[in-house]
């Protein structure tokens, strides 16, 4: 029997979306693992055993000074040389939301150019926390392991600070990383970027929370989309201020896909 | 202590596009190289910029000025340079928790630059004109109870002594524990009580006087070394635990009770509305209720959920802190309601929020006085406490009401709810039960003690005046907390928690005062206690409130310990649980204090009050006014009760966990509000937990047994309209009264008795009639303002909060129209009325006639609806409240892609059938092909076919083949839209 590869799912110091990040991972083939920050720290050298690392999302050290920047510091300390080397044997690092704003703390994403960082994740142009369904688009030509064989497909965003700011003069180096968009601007992120990978595609960061659209009844137009579970021949599709994405139903819903196509990836 | 080698300097992070707002940092350097070693210092202070380059600034976005105190000057002249002309520096005053410095602090331990760096933080603020342009920005830029400002011309030098320096808490030492004599007459008793703030009456202060002057008590205390009179320290914990708000001496009083509403006004004696009515109505219902484990002992209510897990609910409320500091007051609110959830049993964990906020809507009519905040200041503050409340501890807030009234002008109500999850079984012991044992040790966790919130719990009980103490606002910590609440859960996994609860109102008085009640007895010694700053009296420590503390009872406390430690959280070993029957307190050793459980816990004397109920007098006026139906209908849907809360709803995290179902606001665009939460407990599991809420405060004064009616029936009828099981309802009780004690200076205390009288009637009968028990409640009896010019009290308020099964998540029913051709019916279990309807407030005419509700009826309905929602046969239900019909079939609308035509002519007359409101009305469509189904399941007379769903988005409503109004979804949701007051 094939044992299914191992997660690690980082936990502790605020953060608050591990417990949904496990679920999603346990139905798409993986074992996860919670691990809490100090145990990391304590034994840095036990990501060898995983084959992905989660960074949830929430709200590590109250958001205070800047969202992802103390847990950043904290994980940079003890494990940042294991961590670029974990990565750069290909195993994959996924960040949600505040795990997206730690990797982009790290310098792991966007990649630094001459060890500059180019891009940060500021607050929201409407300088309001947001909680709302965002139709979201994959560019095909930027590739990530997480998001193989999916086009568009729709996700909340639970965020204060999801806009992405590039250096001057970085715009289309960043571009060329951005593996996913808005449909509409959501929080006047460069671009409309929801979304950023690696070179080589096994790091992925995104500001929406994938692991909060793993069964139909989470979508909130679920009610209203002639429910799978009564009828057949249904599509699912969010309306935004003016345009109206129609999408055809997925086999399965869309986080879980994104789980999904990194398990695919390890095979 | 400052030492020769302490220094202070002064961090500045400011955009490069300098927007003249940004943070300031203070950092009290401990160990800093000597002065004259001018190498050393140098490179000190190259460190100390490194490392705060690292951890503060956005190195795309922004620079940091980092100075030594003495060198701010330089700061002005470069903002000087660059076009300001003024500056403001704020920060927070002494003692106040200041959550972004925490985490400084934390991360500069990170680098170890120096021995101990202390941080206080700020923020600058510039003008490009001169200091004048800073008047008048209290509640603006600063909140002067919590933070202070300081304005300077950039063209004048800062000297390093005018520029704000490190905010230290700095106390004299203070007095050990004194005796204070009681042996003094009744007049000082009184003038005692109120000059210590201790809320007690003359009666309880004799009572204590009585229990000091026992022969027995006297010896007793004269063994262990205390003095006769009790100390300071044992009067507080005494006024504490006798506070209205633990010892809910109303709710337990004896009533003489007028109701003239009766035939000769008839007199009864009511001993304790709680045991009569509250109390009463759950254990009536027991036998029909297996599921209820754990009702009105524990921190929260505890029901079944499944083979392994229970699900608890508590709703708490915060009204005077949040009129005080409305940031600080709902937040601790927000977080105080989620320790009751993780204090349950053994250890829960909260799964969601509810928060319900009643406020005055801002404007020129309101009451003005030098003590209240702006409106607006409180419900802004009220709101972003609420976001962070719940956003940075990982919990949902799933639902919530905003209800403006202009008699919450200087109390704004502030609910807030929690629920929360816990296992069954934690090895051999039930979750839902504690066993602390003699010898367990007594265990505090978390935050640290200072001075913040002391008198928190008689200060509640307090009408609020000129000289209500800022020691009673606090701001919370989310983040501390969230660890807390991290490590409680593996603590109780691992087994090692025997008994918990939290340190809310009264401290450690409380939590240990209580939880000894569990082993007949606990000792606590005060140097154990870790404190924030030196100098607080042993009795401050003892009551303090300061925040995100829970007090624990375990049997290993080494194993609890680690745990503790690899979340970061403090925890002290401060006593041990025995059975000596009494509370004591000793510092180093030595006994400073010692209260009998007994004397303690049920030495209160009974409070005797007087209430009278007068009847509602409504003028009958059959006539109807004449009026323009569609402008009605925009204006309603306008108006502040009824708006969508959007701009709130999308600020709170509604989703974390990933549980939900039913969100706030649904449909393909997001915006079809709906009646009540669905979510899903257990992840992957079928099974839904529908959360609602009901109140009707409009009613109180014309009818307070209506009103208690109202808010259960609403609670009930939303949860129906998910879809949720109605024999599986539990509900909570929350009342926010005016003072109900009669006393010259308050003349209305009979009749608010009466109302409360009446309201638990109401409350009782419609809990009976539902067959839905009551499982936790609270009360908070004094929310009125006098200021000796002015009193000011809010409108008697009952909330209920109700929790129940819905079976299959994926039969959970939308308000939103779902198909053309749908039939539309009403569903009727009572009749509506215009009298305090909000069509008064917009029409500006008086409302003739009261809602009515058939109980038995209701209950019916609601089964026969449940029953159709099983059989798929119920496409969309709305309950009718704030707009009554039309402002229903408005909403449906607005959040689906359909429109509606309808006719009114099976219904009473076009404006009560529209615009009445009332208990006991159901909207649903149903598919043409199901039609004959559902009318034969409900039988004519109580579910009326009024309409169709149509394709044309519009509302068209006619009556007797007269078009009253054809309004086009735009047009609505335009109006719908309005603004809301909030930021």
């Amino acid at each position: 029997m094939m044992t299914n590869p191992e997660a690690l799912v980082l936990a502790g110091d605020g953060i608050n979306c591990e417990v949904e990040t496990a679920y999603a991972l346990s139905t798409t083939g993986f074992t996860p693992q919670l691990v809490h920050v100090s145990d990391l720290l304590d034994e840095p050298s036990m990501i060898k055993k995983f084959k992905l690392m989660v960074i949830p999302g929430g709200f590590s050290f109250g958001d205070e000074i800047a969202s992802g920047k103390v847990l950043a510091l904290k994980l940079k300390d003890k494990f940042d040389e294991l961590l670029k080397e974990y990565v750069a044997q290909g195993s994959l690092l996924l960040g949600t939301c505040n795990g997206f704003q730690v990797l982009v703390q790290l310098g792991i994403l966007p990649p630094p150019q001459n060890n500059n960082h180019v891009a940060s994740l500021i607050h929201n142009a409407t300088g309001r926390f947001v909680d709302r369904w965002v139709s979201l688009v994959v560019d095909p030509k930027v590739k990530c392991a997480f998001l193989s064989g999916i086009e568009r497909f729709d996700l909340p965003v639970r965020h204060g600070e999801g806009q992405l700011k590039v250096a001057p003069g970085m715009e289309s180096y960043v571009t060329s990383f951005a593996c996913l968009r808005y449909g509409n601007d959501i929080n006047g992120s460069f671009d409309l970027i929801a979304g950023l990978t690696n070179n080589t595609g096994n790091v992925f960061g995104l500001m929406p929370h994938p692991e909060a659209f793993v069964r139909w009844t989470q979508h909130p137009a679920w009610t209203s989309m002639n429910s799978p579970a009564l009828e057949e021949n249904s599509t699912t599709s969010l309306k935004t201020s003016a345009a109206v994405a129609t999408l055809p139903r997925p086999a399965e819903p869309h986080g879980l896909a994104i789980f999904r196509s990194a398990r695919k990836s390890i095979d | 202590m400052r030492h020769d080698k302490d220094a202070l300097y002064c961090a500045a992070v400011v955009p490069k596009k300098n927007t003249g707002s940004f943070p300031i940092y203070w950092l009290l350097i401990s160990g800093l190289p000597p002065q004259e070693d001018k190498s050393k210092l140098l490179a000190f202070e190259k460190k100390l910029k490194e490392s705060l380059n690292e951890i503060l600034v956005d190195a795309i976005l922004e620079d940091t000025l980092i100075d030594a105190i003495g060198s701010v000057d330089n700061w002005r002249k470069l903002f000087l340079k660059e076009g300001f002309k003024s500056m403001a520096v704020k920060q927070f005053m002494p003692g106040v928790t200041d959550n972004p410095a925490h985490i400084v602090e934390e991360a500069i331990q990170l680098h170890s630059i120096a021995e101990k760096i202390k941080v206080a933080s700020g923020r600058i603020y510039l003008n490009s004109d001169g200091p004048n342009s800073f008047a008048n920005s209290e509640y603006k830029l600063f909140h002067p109870v919590v933070e202070r400002l300081a304005v300077f011309d950039l063209n004048t030098e800062i000297s390093t002594d005018s520029f704000p320096h490190f905010p230290e808490v700095s106390l004299t030492q203070p007095d050990p524990p004194q005796p204070i004599n009681i042996n003094i007459s009744d007049d000082e008793l009184s003038a005692l009580s109120k000059e210590r703030l201790l809320a007690l009456t003359v009666e309880e202060m004799k009572a204590i006087q009585k229990h000091f002057a026992d022969p027995r008590v006297e010896s007793e205390r004269k063994k262990v070394g205390l003095p006769s009179s009790p100390t300071d320290l044992e009067l507080e914990v005494i006024a504490q635990t006798w506070s209205e708000h633990c010892k809910h001496k109303i709710f337990n009083a004896t009533i003489e009770f007028t109701d003239k509403s009766s035939p000769e006004s008839k007199k009864s004696k009511i001993e304790s509305l709680y045991k009569s009515f509250i109390q009463k109505a759950t254990s009536d219902l027991s036998h029909k209720r297996k599921d209820l484990l754990s009702v009105f002992v524990d921190n929260s209510g505890v029901v079944d959920w499944d083979e392994t897990n229970a699900i608890c609910f508590k709703v708490e409320t915060h009204n005077s802190p949040s009129a005080l500091e409305p940031y600080g007051g709902s937040l601790t609110g927000i977080l105080g309601v989620n320790r009751d959830v993780i204090g349950t049993g053994l250890g829960a964990k909260p799964i969601f929020n509810t928060d319900i906020l009643c406020f005055a809507y801002p404007s020129e009519k309101l009451a003005q006085r030098p003590k209240l905040l702006p409106a607006k200041t409180i419900l802004d503050g009220v709101r972003k406490g609420i976001q962070d409340g719940g956003n940075k501890s990982g919990i949902p807030t799933v639902n919530g009401a905003v209800f403006f009234d202009d008699r919450y002008r200087a109390k704004p109500l502030v609910f807030c709810g929690t629920g929360g999850i816990l296992p069954k079984k934690v090895g051999d012991r039930l979750g839902y039960k504690k066993y602390a044992q003699p010898g367990d040790i007594i265990v505090m966790a978390g935050g640290r003690v200072g001075k913040d919130g002391v008198h928190g719990a008689t200060f509640s009980s307090e009408a609020l005046h000129e000289g209500s103490p800022v020691t009673a606002v606090q701001i919370g910590d989310p983040f501390t907390q969230k660890r807390v609440l991290d490590f409680v859960l593996e603590a109780r996994d691992q087994n090692l928690i025997t008994a918990l609860t939290d340190n809310g109102a009264g401290g450690l008085s409380s939590s240990v005062g209580e939880m000894a009640e569990l082993t007949g007895g606990a000792k606590i010694d005060l140097e154990s206690v870790p404190t924030k700053y030196q100098g607080l009296a042993d009795w401050e420590i003892v009551v303090s409130e300061s925040q995100e503390r829970m007090t624990i009872a375990t049997n290993q406390f080494e194993k609890l310990k680690k745990i503790a430690d690899k979340h970061h959280v403090e925890v002290s070993a401060i006593g041990v649980f025995n059975e000596s029957g009494k509370f004591e307190v000793e510092r180093q050793g030595k006994l400073i204090g010692a209260l009998e459980l007994e004397f303690l816990h049920k030495g209160v004397p009974t409070l005797k009050l007087e209430a009278e109920y007068s009847p509602p007098q409504i003028k009958q006026d059959p006539k109807q006014p004449q009026v323009d139906y569609g402008q009605i209908l925009l204006k309603l849907l306008a108006h502040p009760n009824i708006a969508n809360k959007e701009s709130i709803v999308r600020q709170y995290d509604h989703e974390v966990q990933a549980m939900s179902v039913i969100k706030p606001l649904m449909g393909r665009r997001q915006n079809a509000p709906c009646d009540a939460a669905v979510l899903t407990p257990v992840l992957g599991d079928k099974r839904g937990l529908a959360v609602s809420n009901g109140l009707a405060p409009r009613l109180s004064e014309t009818d307070a047994y209506l009103m208690a009616l109202s808010a259960v029936d609403e609670a009930v009828r939303n949860l129906v309209c998910v879809g949720a099981d109605p024999k599986t309802i539990s509900l909570l009780d929350n009342f926010c009264w005016p003072d109900p004690v009669d006393s010259p200076k308050n003349k209305l205390g009979k009749a608010y008795l009466g109302m409360l009288v009446k309201t638990c009637q109401g409350l009782y009968d419609a809990v009976i009639a539902y067959e839905s028990p009551l499982i936790s409640g609270k009360d908070s009896m004094k929310n009125d303002f006098d200021d000796g010019v002015v009193r000011l009290s809010v409108p008697p308020t009952l909330l209920v909060s109700a929790i129940a099964h819905v079976p299959d998540i994926e039969e959970a029913v939308t308000m939103d129209f779902k198909g053309k051709g749908d039939g539309i019916y009403l569903l009727k279990a009572g009749t509506v009325g215009l009298n305090t309807s909000h069509f008064e407030d917009v029409s500006g005419h008086k409302g003739n006639s009261l809602p009515s509700l058939n109980l038995t009826l209701a209950k019916d309905l609601y089964q026969k609806l449940h029953k159709s929602m099983r059989e798929k046969l119920v496409r969309s239900a709305h309950d009718l409240s704030e707009g009554g019909l039309a402002v229903a079939l408005a909403e449906s609308v607005i959040g689906s892609e359909f429109g509606a035509t309808v006719n009114l002519d099976s219904l009473e007359d076009a404006v009560p059938a529209l615009f009445g409101e009332g208990p006991g009305h159901i909207v649903i469509t149903v598919q043409k092909q199901n039609e004959n189904k559902i009318e034969q399941l409900f039988g004519k007379d109580n579910l009326i076919k009024i309409g169709e769903v149509t394709e044309e988005p519009s509302l068209t409503i006619s009556k007797n083949k007269t078009t009253l109004f054809n309004l086009d979804r735009k047009a609505l949701e335009q109006a719908w839209n309005t603004q809301l007051p909030f930021d």
